[in-house]
C-alpha cells in the first residue's frame, strides 16, 4: 500500500488508460475518439452536461456497452471487458446513480451478494471482513443494519463497500452526490480521500463544479462525446470548467431585477398537515422570491405540496390573495393561478412513458383549446403547444413525439417549467427545482424564475442549496422542523441563515 | 422525423418512434409465434408424430373452408370483448380479473331482458337485451371500483371474491326466477332457462359471406370489432383515456396535473364491466338462444391471456383474440385427424404466452436503449446558440 500519496505520481503508470475510445448509437455518435488515464491514488473527475459522454464512457469501461473502437489498458495491459464480471475480475467498480440493494437484507448480506464464496454461507466471517472494510476507509456503516432502514448516504457507503469487497482498486462513482445532503457529501469525500490515500483510483463523474474543484486531482471535460480539455484544480476556476462544459460563459451570479414588491399573493397562516408541518406561517408577495431554506426532512416537501393541494392541511389558513384555498382540490388550486414544480420530477412532475406534446398540457386537458367536444382532446392544439414550448424553453428533443423519459433531465424540467409557466399563474411553487440538473440548465431555470418576479408575480422558491436561494431570493426563511425558524434579508451571512436551518432561533422566537 | 430538428449526426432519416415501435412490436409477435411452433413441434415429434400433420391440421380446420373461418370468428368474437375489458383497466393501472363474474352476472340480466322484455319489436329488442347486459357486467364491477376508491380494498381480491359471487348468482338464477317453464313432457331436460324469443337474438352473419349457420357467426363480430375501435379512440383520444394513461404510468403526476385518480378509475371499471358485460352474448343470443345451466365459463380468464397477447393495444387484441381461437378450434382438429391429445393445444397455448413475455421484453429493452442513446447526444447537438436570455 501506498501511503506517500502524490509523490512520485507522474512516474506511476496509470491504473486504466482508456485510448480513443469510440462509442456510438445507432445514428448517435456518444463517444469520439475518447482518451483518459486514472492513475493510482488519485480522484479523476470526468464532467461535462448531461449527454456529454460520461455515462457511456464509463460504461465501456465497466463492460456494459462494447465499444465501437478504441483500446482499454489495465496496469498498461491491453484487456477486453465483456461484461461487469469481468470488469470487476480485473478490479474496476463502479457505483451507479440509483442504487441495486436488497431492502430487506442486512448490510453485510447484501454486500456478499453475488459473492458469497462455497454453497454454505458464512455470515460471521463475512460480516468481520465488513466491518473490517468499513472500518479501514472510515465508513460509518452498521454491517448489521437492514438495508431499508439506512439512509441515502449510507445505502451509498454500503454500494462503495460492494465494490471495495470485491477487491477493486479502480472505483467508478456515477454522480454520486447528486442524491447526498451537503452533510453526506462531506462524509462521502472524508471517505474518498482515504481511499486514495489507500492507493485506490477514483473516477468521480459530476457535473457539481464546486465539489469537483474540492475532491479531484484531476479534471476531464467532455462535450458532445469529446474530450475538451484537461486540467487540475489548481489551474482552473468554476467559471472556466463551466465555459469549457458548456461551450459558452456561464454566469453564477445573475442580474436580479429590482421590483417593487406588490401585495400578498400567498398568505400562509400556522399551516399544519398532521406530520411534518407544525405551524408554518410565510408570505410571498407579487413581485418576490422568498427562499425557504433548511436542511430536507424539515417539512420542505410537505409544505410544497400541501400549498398546491397534494396534502391536506389539518390547521392553518392557505391564502392565494384573498381566496382561502387550503384544502381545495388539486385542480381548483391550479385553476386559481398556482404553479408547482416538484421535487420529484418523474413522480409528480412527468408522466415519462408519455409523449412531450402529452406532457406538455397535463393539467389542462380539461381547458379549451386541449378539451373538444364529447370528452375528445384536440390532439392539433396539443401538438401546437408543444412546438411552442419546445421552441420558446429550448427544449432539445428529436421531436415532440418522443417520450418524456428520453429527455435528458435538464430538459425534463425545462418541459415542466414550460408547461407550469405557459398559464401565467400569480403563484409559482418552486421546489428545489434545479437538483441534478447542470450548469446550463440551472442558470436557465434561474433565468426563468426571475423574470416571474420581473413579471410581478411571486415565487415560492424551496430549496436545499444554500446557493441557489442566495442567487435569487428577495428574503430567505428557515424550515427546521415543520416551522419557520427565522427571516434573514438576501445579504445575511450565510452562518447566520446556517444556524437558523438548524433550528437555532427558535427558542429566541418563542412559540406562542 | 416529425420534430423540427434533425441531427448533424444522423446521417439517414430515422423513422418515426411510432412507425419504429410498431414495426418492432409486430416482428415481436411473429418472433414470438415461431418460437411456441417450434417449441410446439419438438414436443409434437416427441409423442411420435409429425409436427406437419399436426399443425397442416388446425390450419385446414381453420382455413380449409369458409365455415372453418367461420367457426375461428365466432370463437374470437367473446374472447375480444373480455381482453377489451382487462385491457382497458390496466391503462389505468388496474387489474380487473373480475371479467369472468361480470360476464356471469350480465349473462343473467340479459337472460330476464330477453325473456320478459319481449313486447319490444326485433331490432329494439337485441338492442335492449345487449344494454341490459352491459348494466349487468358494469353494476358488478362497481362494487370492487366503488371498495377500491373509498376503502382502498385491491381490485385483485375483491374481483376474485365478486365471481365467486357471480357463479352462485347465476346459479341461484337459473333454479329460480330465471328456470325454463314449459319442459317438454316426461322429457329430462338439463336445467336451464325457457328459449328466447327470436327478437331478443343476433343476427347471422355467416350466411352472407356463405358459411354455414353451424358456426353461429354473428353480428357481435362487427360490434367486437367496432368496441376495439372505439376502446382505442377512449384511450388516445380522448380525455379519459388520456387522464387513464397517466393514471397507470405515474399517479403522483397525474395528482399533481389536478387528475381525480378515483374518479378516473371508477369510470374505467364501469366502462370495462360493460365490455365484460358483453363476452357472454355470442353464447346466449347467437350459439345457444338461451342461458344453459353448462354454459361456457373462464372466458374472463383467456380474455386476461389474450389481452396480453395483443400487448394490451385494442386492435392487437382482435388479432390475438383470433390467433387464440385458431388454436382453439385446432382442439377438435387434434381430436379428428391426430393421435395428439388436445391438451397440446393447451400447452402450446401456454408457450405462447410465455415465448410473448420473453421477446417482448428483450425488443422493449433494445428499442428503449436505442432510443434514450439517441437521445442523449441528440438533444445537445440539436439547438446550436446558446438560448438563454434570448427569449423573455
Amino acid at each position: 500500500m501506498r501511503s506517500d500519496v502524490g509523490a512520485g505520481q507522474e512516474a506511476a503508470p496509470p491504473l486504466v488508460a482508456l485510448e480513443r475510445i469510440t462509442k456510438s448509437f445507432p445514428g448517435v455518435l456518444a463517444n469520439d475518439a475518447v482518451s483518459l488515464d486514472v492513475r493510482a491514488g488519485e480522484v479523476h473527475a470526468l464532467i461535462g452536461e448531461n449527454g456529454a459522454g460520461k455515462s457511456t464512457l464509463m460504461r465501456v469501461l465497466y463492460g456494459m456497452y462494447p465499444a465501437d473502437a478504441g483500446r482499454i489498458l489495465v496496469r498498461g495491459r491491453e484487456v477486453h471487458i465483456g461484461s461487469p464480471r469481468d470488469a470487476i475480475a480485473l478490479g474496476i467498480g463502479m457505483v451507479h446513480q440509483h442504487f441495486v440493494l436488497v431492502d430487506p437484507f442486512t448490510v453485510t448480506e447484501n454486500v456478499i451478494l453475488g459473492d458469497e464464496g462455497g454453497a454454505i454461507l458464512d455470515l460471521d466471517r463475512a460480516r468481520e471482513r465488513v466491518a473490517a472494510l468499513a472500518e479501514r476507509y472510515g465508513f460509518a456503516v452498521r454491517p448489521d443494519a437492514v438495508v431499508e432502514d439506512l439512509s441515502v448516504g449510507e445505502e451509498q457507503r454500503v454500494e462503495i463497500l460492494k465494490a471495495l469487497f470485491r477487491g477493486v482498486d479502480i472505483l467508478i462513482l456515477d454522480e454520486p452526490t447528486a442524491v447526498l445532503t451537503p452533510g453526506e457529501t462531506t462524509e462521502l469525500f472524508g471517505n474518498l480521500r482515504q481511499l486514495r490515500a489507500d492507493g485506490k483510483a477514483i473516477v468521480f463523474i459530476s457535473h457539481k463544479l464546486d465539489e469537483v474543484l474540492e475532491i479531484a486531482d484531476r479534471i476531464t471535460v467532455l462535450r458532445r462525446g469529446r474530450v475538451v480539455g484537461e486540467t487540475t484544480p489548481e489551474r482552473t476556476s468554476k467559471a472556466e470548467l463551466a465555459e469549457m462544459m458548456v461551450g459558452r460563459p456561464v454566469l453564477f451570479r445573475l442580474e436580479r431585477p429590482k421590483v417593487e414588491p406588490g401585495p400578498p399573493v400567498l398568505r400562509v397562516d400556522d399551516l399544519a398537515d398532521g406530520q411534518a408541518l407544525r405551524g408554518v406561517s410565510l408570505e410571498v408577495r407579487a413581485g418576490e422570491i422568498v427562499g425557504v431554506a433548511g436542511v430536507e426532512g424539515n417539512g420542505q416537501r410537505e409544505l410544497a405540496e400541501t400549498i398546491v393541494g397534494l396534502r391536506a392541511p389539518v390547521r392553518g389558513s392557505i391564502r392565494l390573495g384573498d381566496a382561502e384555498i387550503g384544502g381545495e382540490r388539486v385542480r381548483d388550486i391550479r385553476n386559481a393561478g398556482v404553479a408547482y414544480i416538484p421535487e420529484d420530477r418523474h413522480g409528480q412532475g412527468l408522466v415519462l412513458d408519455m409523449t412531450l406534446w402529452e406532457n406538455a398540457v397535463l393539467g389542462r386537458q380539461d381547458d379549451p383549446p386541449f378539451a373538444g367536444r364529447f370528452g375528445t382532446l384536440v390532439i392539433r392544439a396539443m401538438r401546437q403547444l408543444a412546438e411552442r414550448l419546445v421552441r420558446t424553453f429550448d427544449i432539445r428533443a428529436r421531436g415532440i413525439g418522443v417520450a418524456a423519459r428520453t429527455l435528458s433531465g435538464g430538459n425534463q424540467q425545462k418541459l415542466i417549467l414550460a408547461r407550469e409557466l405557459d398559464t401565467d399563474p400569480k403563484l409559482l411553487v418552486a421546489s428545489q427545482p434545479t437538483r441534478g440538473l447542470d450548469v446550463g440548465a440551472i442558470e436557465f431555470v434561474w433565468r426563468r424564475l426571475l423574470e416571474r418576479k420581473a413579471a410581478g408575480r411571486a415565487v415560492l422558491l424551496i430549496s436545499a442549496e444554500l446557493d441557489e436561494i442566495y442567487a435569487l431570493s428577495d428574503r430567505i426563511l428557515t424550515l427546521y422542523e415543520g416551522r419557520i425558524t427565522g427571516e434573514y434579508p438576501p445579504d445575511a451571512p450565510p452562518e447566520e441563515v446556517g444556524i437558523g436551518m438548524l433550528g437555532g432561533r427558535r427558542a429566541a422566537e418563542a412559540e406562542p | 422525423m416529425s420534430g423540427p430538428r434533425g441531427t448533424k449526426l444522423v446521417a439517414r432519416r430515422e423513422p418515426a418512434p411510432w412507425v419504429e415501435s410498431l414495426v418492432g412490436q409486430l416482428l415481436a409477435l411473429l418472433a414470438s409465434l415461431l418460437i411456441a411452433l417450434v417449441a410446439g413441434a419438438l414436443i409434437v415429434i416427441a409423442y411420435g408424430e409429425s409436427p406437419l400433420v399436426v399443425y397442416g391440421a388446425i390450419l385446414r380446420f381453420s382455413f380449409g373452408s369458409r365455415t372453418g373461418v367461420g367457426y375461428v370468428l365466432a370463437i374470437a368474437t367473446p374472447l375480444i370483448f373480455s381482453a377489451l375489458a382487462v385491457a382497458l383497466c390496466f391503462k389505468g393501472g388496474m387489474f380487473n380479473i373480475g371479467v369472468e363474474g361480470q360476464y356471469l352476472v350480465a349473462m343473467v340480466t340479459a337472460t330476464w331482458a330477453a325473456l320478459e322484455l319481449d313486447v319490444l319489436p326485433g331490432g329494439l329488442h337485441v338492442a335492449v337485451v345487449l344494454a341490459f347486459a352491459m348494466l349487468g357486467g358494469m353494476a358488478w364491477a362497481a362494487v370492487p371500483a366503488i371498495l377500491k376508491v373509498r376503502t382502498g380494498a385491491h381490485e385483485v381480491v375483491t374481483t376474485i371474491m365478486m365471481n365467486g359471487i357471480a357463479i352462485s348468482l347465476l346459479s341461484w338464477a337459473l333454479n329460480g326466477p330465471l328456470r325454463f317453464t314449459n319442459a317438454p313432457e316426461g322429457q329430462n331436460v338439463d336445467l336451464r332457462s325457457d328459449p328466447f324469443p327470436p327478437t331478443a337474438l343476433v343476427g347471422d352473419l355467416g350466411k352472407l359471406f356463405g358459411v354455414s349457420r353451424g358456426a353461429h357467426l354473428s353480428w357481435l363480430l362487427l360490434l367486437g370489432i367496432a368496441l376495439a375501435v372505439a376502446v382505442w379512440f377512449l384511450i388516445r383520444r380522448m380525455r379519459l383515456g388520456y387522464e387513464a394513461r397517466a393514471v397507470g404510468q405515474a399517479p403522483g403526476s397525474a395528482r399533481a396535473g389536478g387528475i381525480s385518480i378515483g374518479a378516473v378509475q371508477i369510470k374505467l371499471f364501469l366502462i370495462s364491466g360493460a365490455l365484460a358485460g358483453l363476452t357472454g352474448m355470442q353464447q346466449i343470443l347467437a350459439d345457444r338462444g338461451y342461458l344453459p345451466q353448462n354454459y361456457v365459463s373462464q372466458l374472463g380468464f383467456t380474455g386476461i391471456a389474450v389481452a396480453f397477447l395483443g400487448q394490451n393495444h385494442p386492435i392487437g387484441i382482435v388479432f390475438a383474440a383470433i390467433l387464440w381461437a385458431i388454436l382453439a378450434r385446432g382442439e377438435s382438429a387434434l381430436q379428428l385427424e391426430t393421435d395428439v391429445p388436445r391438451e397440446f393445444v393447451i400447452i402450446l397455448q401456454g408457450i405462447l404466452i410465455m415465448t410473448v413475455v420473453i421477446v417482448y421484453q428483450v425488443t422493449h429493452r433494445r428499442l428503449r436503449r436505442r432510443e434514450l442513446g439517441r437521445a442523449a447526444i441528440g438533444e445537445q447537438d440539436a439547438a446550436e446558440p446558446a438560448p438563454v436570455g434570448a427569449v423573455g
